[in-house]
């Protein structure tokens, strides 16, 4: 499903990643941990084309991302993606949030994209709210609208990047289990998150980043009871120290 | 202090006999209007323009759009009146440049005028509309992109109605600014309001009268143009956002 090949990134002379390479199969889930400026958000946003990258070769459903002839819009339609400040739009209502990509760039009616819209709220249990404006919303529940408005658009995969970042510890939950249950359904899954709770439970393999590098890329049992290098262990135990 | 005040002088008939002192008045009225509502349009649409190309990630149209608003921003708004109203027209194809010479002095004037407060006025505007754009989240950006919208896509449907609701405050005292701008054309011998209290003055010695009839008259305007803009400001208010309800 998404297959990445020795790819780096530099801003000017800083190297931002450096001969990344991993594959995800249709139905993984992959949780990319790791300390902060380890370029784990910088890694999902290059798989979307959301930041360039300057060498290597990232391939998604068999597009690849970095080619100049390939149609990144129409790509990133079918690529959820869910970011850490949610970035719903807020002069629009929740129900709209949903709607306007399904009507302005699949092409679906406004029938259409309001039920489809409708459906998901309800599995996200936001029905009620449809009708009110993202500021209006906690923090939890904007996050949810955000899950539900990339599923909108009916991906081929979902991009998470820190989906629980900015929430109050007790609206993190709400959060993980909307996620939790879309990995029960087989939905294919890259989540940049601290959540190694969240990894144990659903994580199909842990990609542990540090400097920009892929250090560890392991089944979570492998990761979790015994990693491999030396950084990784330094994290896990302040991770899950608490 | 021996001044004698005179009231009744706007319904006396004009030495030129053409209607009354408050006639004229009320001409320069409309030319002000006119003149400055029509620029007020053309900086809008131009400014918008600008402004957004301020913000594209191409920096040949970046670099143009920032040379556009540092001209007409830089360059005494006096200046730009007197290069549209005189040396424009020399730098015109000839056949161009005579015709305007030869239509009425007053289209020439109204012309004139109306393009330099609109280039001026557009600079301004470009600079609100370039700091609405960069003042929201950088995530919004993506987050348009992210769902499969282009660039052009993603600022319509994103990034512009968000930018346009933060910079109406800014943008009222722009609006205020284009209908006192416009009194610099009298300048150039266009009758707008201010012109025409000047014109008073030389005409019935009442200098205390005319300005403020003058004063007044501008102050209307600019109160009418500050109750509509809050108006508008109300009515595009986002639930829940800074501001909001």
């Amino acid at each position: 499903m998404i297959s990445m090949n020795k790819v780096s990134k530099h801003y000017g002379a800083f190297q931002v990643l450096t001969d990344c390479t991993t594959q995800v199969q249709k139905g993984e889930v992959i949780v990319v941990c790791g300390p902060s400026g380890s370029g784990k958000s910088t890694l999902i946003k290059c798989v979307n084309g959301l930041e360039p990258f300057q060498s290597g070769e990232i391939i998604v459903n068999g597009v690849s991302v970095g080619a100049p002839a390939t149609n990144l819009s129409k790509l990133r339609s079918t690529v959820g993606m869910v970011f850490q400040n949610f970035e719903l739009f807020p002069h629009m209502s929740i129900i709209d949030n949903l709607s306007i990509a399904q009507l302005k760039v699949l092409g679906r009616n406004q029938e259409q994209a309001r039920e489809k819209g409708y459906k998901l709220l309800d599995r996200v249990g936001l029905r009620e709210q449809a009708e009110k404006y993202p500021g209006q919303l906690s923090g939890g529940q904007q996050q949810r609208v955000a899950i539900a408005r990339a599923l909108a658009m009916d991906p081929i995969c979902m991009l998470f990047d820190e989906p629980t970042s900015a929430l109050d510890p007790e609206m993190v939950n709400e959060v993980l289990d909307v996620m939790t249950e879309l990995a029960k359904e087989g939905m294919t899954m890259m989540c940049v998150t601290h959540e190694m709770g969240f990894a144990k439970r659903v994580a199909s393999r842990v990609i542990f980043m540090d400097q920009g590098r892929i250090v560890e890329d392991d089944s979570k049992e492998a990761f979790f009871e015994h990693a491999r290098s030396e950084r990784a262990q330094q994290f896990l135990a302040k991770i899950l120290h608490h | 202090m021996g001044y004698s005040w005179n009231w009744g002088i706007f319904l006396q008939p004009t030495a030129t006999g053409d209607g009354t002192y408050l006639g004229w008045m009320f001409y320069g009225f409309k030319v002000t209007i006119a003149l400055s509502l029509s620029a007020w349009f053309i900086a809008l649409v131009l400014g918008a323009v600008v402004g957004i190309l301020r913000t594209v990630p191409n920096k040949w149209l970046s670099g143009f759009a920032t040379a556009y608003v540092e001209v007409f921003r830089n360059i005494p708004l006096l200046v730009q009146l007197f290069l549209w109203y005189f040396v424009m027209p020399e730098l015109l194809p000839e056949n161009l440049g005579n015709a305007f010479k030869q239509s009425n002095p007053i289209v020439q004037q109204f012309l004139s005028s109306m393009v330099c407060l609109a280039l001026f006025t557009s600079a301004r505007v470009a600079e609100q509309v370039r700091s609405g754009i960069n003042s929201l989240p950088p995530g919004q950006k993506n987050a348009g992109l992210a769902m499969g919208f282009t660039l052009s896509q993603t600022y319509r449907y994103v990034l512009l109605p968000m930018a346009v609701r933060l910079i109406v405050p800014p943008l009222t005292s722009e609006f205020l600014n284009i209908f006192k701008n416009s009194a610099v054309c009298s300048t150039i011998g266009l009758l707008e309001l201010a012109a025409q209290g000047r014109q008073l003055v030389d005409y019935t010695a009442q200098p205390y009268e005319s300005f403020i009839a003058v004063t007044l008259a501008y102050l209307l305007i600019n109160v009418v143009v500050m109750f509509g803009m809050r108006w508008v400001e109300e009515h595009v208010r986002v639930p829940g956002y800074i501001g909001g309800k």
